[in-house]
């Protein structure tokens, strides 16, 4: 999964995998590997290495607050799997969710497509995304091809919707 | 004793006065404004009455309101907290009036004290030291000069009417006292139509120092020693401790005794606390008496154990001080921070907005007198104090490292708070060392603002961590190597903070 918070006009890019309480945490190049438990409702513990981080986060509107080592952070996540603000839901979301490459063109202009499609995957920092069509509908364009650098926000495929929907 | 009283506040006090009342079992009427519906107050109270309209004058200022739902409700007394009527002589004789007993000194005590140069003058005439000064009617320069060189320098040329630093001078010496006072007079005429001015001795960076009294209504008056409140942000304390690191036993002894006398010059009644202005060869000077119990007064209760909402409450009933001022000892040391709802990084704007969580800290000798909850809404209608942290300890030293644990322990998410700039307060060397004067926020941290370090890398995992937990989303799968040249393929996997797989 990969996240986005905003904290004091910085992004942070974020991504993470879980295998039971084992999570694998990547953040500017480095990979974390933390054993972690939730004790009650948004107080965590976090063993990495032998050091010990005692958080507790809680969630107000669109933000989210995090108490460590004393100090309260307030960020503003921006779940890149989520749709943007201003779109409505169902309109989905085409653009890369991230910097990266793209690894894997999977249609071509004209094509129908079925929701939950896979349409593209874009690679980065040894993750891939997979970008999916979140209607039924028909390719108008496919804006990249396999090996382009895509940044962050760029829309991947024009997508029609289809009248059936 | 009292039967059933009302607690004309909210907030922290108003929980603080409830909870001494049901210990010793007095019915309490808590009156609230509606934003205030479901405060910590409201919870405790055994009646509970809205006032409506949060604007405080239709609320918590609302003398006629107030007084009409004590009579209705049979209280027998009103305990004012501070701020709001506390100190407000109309107020206290209006409970006069209905025969409802005002939980502090006469209405009489309150106006004289209100005036801050009758209230000098009676203190002179009481033998209390005031700041050196004149108030006379005599407003040609040669006799103000006169009068100045009397004074010494420096001294401050002040506007009778004055306000906001306008038609103010400091002179630091003989020379340029004629011609400031002209200066002032200028101003003042300008600003204010009148050219009236004072001269007062200027103190060099003084130390606020407070004595707390405790008065009955037979004579009896002790003082409680002494708060060092000298840690102030435009006048407003944030710090205080009891004793103060300064003070010595003869320093006490006069000063106290000189508290003594000034609550003994007015016929003074109840809790009440002396301020002076302490300079730095340890002269000191009347400042104000705040005729009510003061924000701080916890610190004077953990180092003496002595309960002063009790005795306001034992002392208003008519009842005799037991206690004795040859009986009365120190123990120990006790910090107050005061928490505010203001952003250090925004100019200390008050923020408001819902406190998401609250978790106060606790521990051995901590005391959180606190009028907040998780999920309470901190509106712009009242003072922004959350709650005051207080720490006690053995000594000095440990109870600044205690109440920075505290205020480290201490979880106020969703408005920001000025927790963090206590810190930084409480672990400035000069504050460590003593050295505090009512300048020290303006000398140390004038220019002060939060260092924008960005999310620190903890912060980042426990967000990742949590966000994982609660998520349900599952779009991402790990990459497949299958590049042959890949260097992660060489290299490992490389990991901080735990072996590789």
């Amino acid at each position: 999964m990969f996240i986005n918070y905003e904290h004091e006009n910085h992004v942070y890019n974020v991504s993470i995998e879980r295998s039971e309480n084992q999570f694998f945490i990547t953040y500017n190049n480095t990979e974390y590997k933390v054993e972690a438990e939730e004790i009650k409702l948004g107080q965590l513990k976090i063993k990495i290495g032998d050091r010990l981080i005692k958080s507790v986060i809680t969630e107000g509107g669109k933000e989210k607050f995090v108490f460590v080592d004393g100090e309260v952070f307030k960020v503003r996540p921006i779940e890149l799997t989520g749709m943007k603000k201003t779109k409505k839901k169902e309109e989905g979301d085409l653009c890369s969710p991230i910097s990266g490459k793209v690894v894997n063109v999977k249609v071509e202009n004209g094509d129908s497509v079925k929701k939950g499609d896979i349409l593209m995957i874009i690679e980065a920092m040894k993750m891939e995304y997979l970008i999916r069509a979140p209607f039924n509908g028909k390719v108008e364009k496919v804006n990249f091809k396999e090996k382009d650098q895509i940044e962050i926000g760029q829309k991947t495929v024009e997508l029609a919707k289809s009248k059936e929907g | 004793m009292f039967k059933k009283i009302l607690v004309a506040n909210r907030g922290e006090i108003a929980v603080r006065i409830i909870k001494a009342c049901q210990e010793i079992g007095i019915k309490t009427v808590a009156i609230y404004s509606k934003v205030d519906k479901a405060a910590p107050h409201v919870q405790l109270a055994d009646e509970t009455i809205n006032l409506g309209d949060p604007t405080p004058v239709e609320s918590y200022l609302n003398i006629p309101k107030i007084i009409k739902i004590a009579q209705d409700i049979g209280a027998e007394a009103i305990h004012p907290g501070y701020g709001f009527l506390a100190e407000n002589p109309d107020f206290a004789q209006s409970c006069n009036d209905v025969n409802v007993k005002f939980i502090g000194p006469s209405p009489k005590v309150i106006s004289l004290m209100g005036d801050k140069i009758a209230a000098k003058k009676t203190m002179e005439k009481a033998m209390v030291p005031v700041i050196p000064g004149y108030h006379g009617v005599e407003q040609d320069n040669a006799a103000l000069v006169k009068e100045g060189k009397k004074i010494g320098f420096p001294l401050l040329v002040k506007a009778a009417a004055g306000g906001g630093g306008k038609g103010m001078r400091l002179v630091r010496s003989e020379n340029l006292l004629e011609e400031s006072i002209e200066g002032a007079k200028r101003e003042s005429k300008s600003a204010f139509g009148d050219d009236t001015v004072f001269l007062e001795k200027y103190l060099d960076k003084p130390r606020h120092i407070e004595f707390q009294i405790l008065a009955d209504e037979h004579g009896n008056v002790i003082h409680l020693f002494e708060r060092e409140c000298s840690i102030q942000r435009r006048h407003q304390k944030i710090i205080e401790e009891t004793p103060s690191p300064v003070m010595t036993p003869q320093l006490r002894e006069k000063m106290g005794n000189a508290a003594v006398a000034a609550a003994k010059a007015v016929g003074y009644t109840n809790a009440g606390t002396v301020e002076f202005m302490v300079d730095g060869d340890l002269n000191f000077y009347f400042m104000e008496m705040n005729t009510r119990l003061q924000v701080e007064h916890p610190i004077t209760e953990m180092t003496t154990g002595i309960d002063l909402v009790k005795w306001q409450l034992r002392i208003a009933s008519g009842m005799k001080l037991s206690l004795k001022q040859k009986d009365l000892t120190q123990r120990g040391h006790a910090i107050e921070c005061r928490i505010y709802a203001e952003d250090p990084s925004n100019g200390f704007l008050p923020s408001i907005g819902t406190l998401e969580k609250v978790e106060a800290p606790t521990g051995p000798n901590i005391r959180d007198d606190s009028g907040i909850y998780s999920g309470m809404k901190v509106t712009p209608y009242y003072d922004p104090m959350l709650a005051k942290l207080i720490a006690y300890a053995e000594n000095r030293e440990e109870s600044i490292n205690k109440m920075i644990w505290a205020l480290s322990h201490y979880v106020v998410m969703g408005v920001t708070t000025n927790i963090s700039f206590l810190k930084t307060l409480l672990k400035h060397q000069e504050f460590i060392k003593g050295n505090i004067t009512t300048h020290f926020i303006d000398d140390y941290f004038k220019d002060w603002t939060v260092t924008k370090k960005g999310l620190p890398i903890d912060a980042i995992i426990a967000l990742a961590v949590y966000d994982s937990i609660h998520s349900k989303k599952q779009e991402i799968v790990r990459y497949k190597e299958t590049d042959p040249h890949s260097p992660w393929k060489h290299v490992g996997r490389w990991r901080v903070g735990g072996k590789g797989v």
